[in-house]
């Protein structure tokens, strides 16, 4: 009896025990729960590499187009989709590969052989063979992907 | 500081009443059978904590529902783990829902004045078979395909309206997506709300009532 103001009641006990226990179970489904929620945005969207093509289709100096088929992945819904881009070599060692989409607002641009440009058909874009802006309200130049050459196959990393 | 604002709390609440009620209420000498209710109780917020958290990536589609059903257990980082609880929980529901019945039951605790509480918890009992029902379906593989295709047809088995019955649990004359899409929308809305307002009555008498002692010898 002396003791007891030393010593936990055991109603103390019990309200230690109540929150202990209660923040443990919390804590077990609330940490998981908030790593749960927070997973789609943590995952970086890992740059793979796409297989364009064989190099011997290049032509010298003529930006050629490449067109594949990618697998396209978000959450759980798989979506194949087009994937195209023109590559261009001046010497069949170096490959530059640049995106076929205008920088304006996202149409398609094609190569014109005779005129030597890339032409946006929505505004009149015009890009040179390397993709630099000639005329037209395009605001850069046409974007480049990363390549890559593995026994005559190039490879683009995806962006 | 704390103490000040639960003291300005329970100025405008009177919270502290409710808590003394609810909490600090005199319950007699009573056994660890008596504390099934309670784990059930439990049992029934992780449920619907886990079930929440499920319906961010669950999609009630019969082209979708099983690939979303493998993103949550094997991409989603812990998902394996709330799919999990919610998973054997909803088996732990039964057990503990039925095993609380027969502490009642064979106690003597539903006679007077608590066959209101018996009557909700027997109706509890109900919601907790449909929501292990509808919920079985719901991860849309082949077991649940099945076990489904089975279940409903024990409701063809009613005689005269039988038929009709089946058609509308099915939503048609065979399981599709219009199926899927009421088993889900019975699963996280109907049952629920059931499971919300009976339990908001069920612990209300058990509140007001208090619980009973246990028999006596020779009662």
């Amino acid at each position: 009896m002396k003791e007891s103001k030393e010593k936990m009641s055991r109603r103390d006990f019990m309200s230690a025990a109540i929150a202990g226990i209660g923040g443990i179970i919390g804590a077990a489904i609330g940490i998981p729960a908030i790593a749960y929620i927070i997973g789609p945005a943590q995952k970086t969207e890992s740059g793979d590499w796409i297989q364009l093509g064989a190099i011997s289709k290049v032509e010298m100096d003529t930006p050629t187009l490449f067109k594949t088929i990618i697998e396209n992945q978000t959450g759980w819904v798989k979506e194949e989709e087009e994937f195209s881009a023109y590559v261009l070599t001046s010497n069949g060692r170096d490959f530059t590969v640049m995106s076929n989409v205008c920088t304006h607002l996202g149409c398609r641009v094609r190569w014109i052989d005779d005129q030597n440009i890339f032409a946006c058909p929505c505004h009149n874009g015009k890009f040179s063979q390397d993709g630099n802006v000639l005329d037209g309200p395009p605001p850069r130049p046409l974007d480049r992907f990363e390549g890559m050459v593995e026994n005559g196959i190039l490879y683009v990393k995806r962006g | 500081m704390l103490a000040k604002v639960a003291d300005w709390l329970d100025e405008r609440f009177g919270w502290r009443q409710v808590w003394e009620a609810i909490f600090l209420r005199k319950i007699p000498h009573v056994n660890w059978f008596y504390t099934l209710g309670s784990a059930t109780l439990f049992v029934a917020t992780t449920q619907a904590i886990t079930g929440i958290l499920l319906t961010m990536y669950y999609v009630p589609d019969p082209t979708r529902a099983y690939d979303s059903v493998t993103y949550i257990t094997t991409e989603l980082p812990m998902g394996w783990f709330i799919r999990g609880l919610h998973h054997w929980g909803a088996s732990a529901m039964v057990i503990l829902t039925v095993l609380h019945l027969l502490r009642v039951f064979f106690l003597g605790a539903y006679k007077y004045p608590r066959e209101v509480t018996w009557i909700t918890g027997v109706l509890l009992l109900l919601v907790v078979i449909g929501f292990g029902f509808t919920g079985y379906l719901l991860p849309w593989d082949q077991r649940a395909y099945w076990a489904t295709t089975v279940g409903t047809r024990i409701i063809g088995l009613a005689p005269g309206v039988g038929e009709w019955m089946l058609r509308v649990a099915r939503g048609g004359s065979d399981l599709s997506a219009v199926t899927l899409a009421r088993f889900f929308g019975t699963h996280v809305w109907v049952l629920p709300a059931s499971l919300a307002a009976l339990i908001g009555i069920h612990l209300y008498l058990i509140i007001k009532i208090g619980i009973s002692a246990v028999p006596e010898k020779d009662e």
